[in-house]
């Protein structure tokens, strides 16, 4: 008799609504036309034109229909399903997304959140080269069904850094990210964590001289969840939560979820610091609270 | 504001993080957060006292004289009624 294999509802969901079959998207949705370089939630579905020629359309309970053009770049077709379209589908089926980058560490995620060119990859990539095995990049998801805890989602597999990154972390690069993003893939170097996990950590990269790991306590908490990545709009405009509603959202995970700020400068001897700094806090979650 | 005072609960969502309380104004979405003697006086506007008993309530409360608390309870009182999330009557 075979084991039963335990997965989470909302994996599930995703593995099941992030299916793509190869078609023709619509150029409007809602009445409203998409031009190409433009994205519209409507109707329960989201429409993605791309310039290069490339569409995404997500219906629920269907599916991914992705419209390739002649010669289209295969790199950039994965970076849009992988990245915007994820994220949209993600949103329209009422999971939470957070810009960051996250490690595990003995059954909780730790995330790593800052505006884009903060960090976040390189240093979950550090992390990963002192054992912390990589939970996701650059969009954390969030199931809120439960309202006890926060569930952290497994992210894609691979990371994606600079030239700059590879340097300073040492990893070898694999194929371009492509769509001239100046970024080449990386198989992270700790691993990856293929199930759900809670969010222990929210921690925000700054950058000041002098390294320093702070907690973040009171209002602050609930102020640094307003964030204007592409992804809380995805958000906003599937869910279209209103303002007590937001409120509450970012009231819970501000009362349920720890945050800390990660200073330190951008440098290589910061980087280093900085590792040692983050290392240091999460190995000892066991001992003691980081904020 | 004379009479007794009272929050305009549908105004306004709030939630208590470590020692301070978010307030959202829900008109206009901006919030702000209340902790020491903002939040003291906050937590006392309960529909049953004016803004004398709210003063006398939290000089006892600090420690702190009457005149000195006043004048720091009327403006916060003030700023919260312009707002419309505390009304008198």
């Amino acid at each position: 008799m075979q084991p039963k294999v335990m997965t989470h509802p909302a994996m599930d969901l995703m593995a099941r609504e992030t299916r793509w079959q190869l078609g023709c998207v619509p150029h409007a949705l809602g009445g409203i036309a998409v031009e190409p370089g433009y994205r519209i939630i409507a109707e329960g579905q989201f429409l993605l034109r791309c310039e290069s020629g490339y569409g995404y359309h997500y219906v629920p309970g269907i599916g991914i229909t992705v419209e390739r053009p002649a010669g289209g770049d295969p790199a950039e077709e994965a970076l849009w399903l992988n990245g915007s379209v994820y994220a949209a589908v993600a949103c329209l089926n009422g999971l939470y997304p957070l810009h960051a980058s996250a490690v595990a560490f003995q059954g909780a995620v730790y995330a790593f959140t800052g505006p884009s060119g903060a960090g976040k990859s390189t240093l979950v990539t550090g992390l990963g080269q002192r054992g912390f095995p990589l939970f996701c990049d650059d969009t954390l998801l969030l199931d809120l069904s439960d309202p006890t805890q926060a569930i952290a989602l497994p992210g894609h597999k691979r990371l994606k850094l600079t030239d700059h990154a590879l340097a300073l972390t040492g990893t070898s690069r694999q194929e371009p990210v492509g769509a001239d993003t100046g970024k080449s893939y990386v198989e992270p170097p700790g691993g990856v964590i293929g199930e759900p996990l809670p969010l222990a950590c929210l921690i925000f990269l700054e950058e000041r001289p002098t390294p320093a790991w702070e907690a973040i306590a009171g209002a602050e908490r609930f102020a640094r969840l307003a964030d204007d990545h592409y992804t809380q709009a995805l958000y906003g405009e599937a869910q279209r939560p209103d303002l007590a509603g937001l409120f509450r959202l970012r009231a819970r995970l501000a009362q349920q979820v720890a945050m800390a700020r990660l200073i330190r400068p951008l440098s290589p001897q910061g980087f280093a610091a900085s590792l040692d700094l983050a290392e240091w806090q999460l190995r000892s979650q066991n001992k003691e609270q980081v904020a | 504001m004379k009479g007794v005072l009272t929050k305009a609960q549908e105004r306004f969502s709030e939630t208590a993080i470590d020692d301070e309380i978010v307030v959202m104004n829900l008109d206009t979405g901006d919030f702000f957060s209340l902790e020491g003697t903002a939040r003291a006086a906050w937590l006392l506007i309960d529909g049953t006292r004016d803004l004398a008993a709210i003063i006398t309530a939290l000089a006892e409360q600090f420690g702190a004289p009457g005149d000195v608390v006043a004048a720091d309870v009327e403006l916060f009182v003030g700023e919260l009624g312009r707002a419309g999330l505390v009304v008198s009557g």
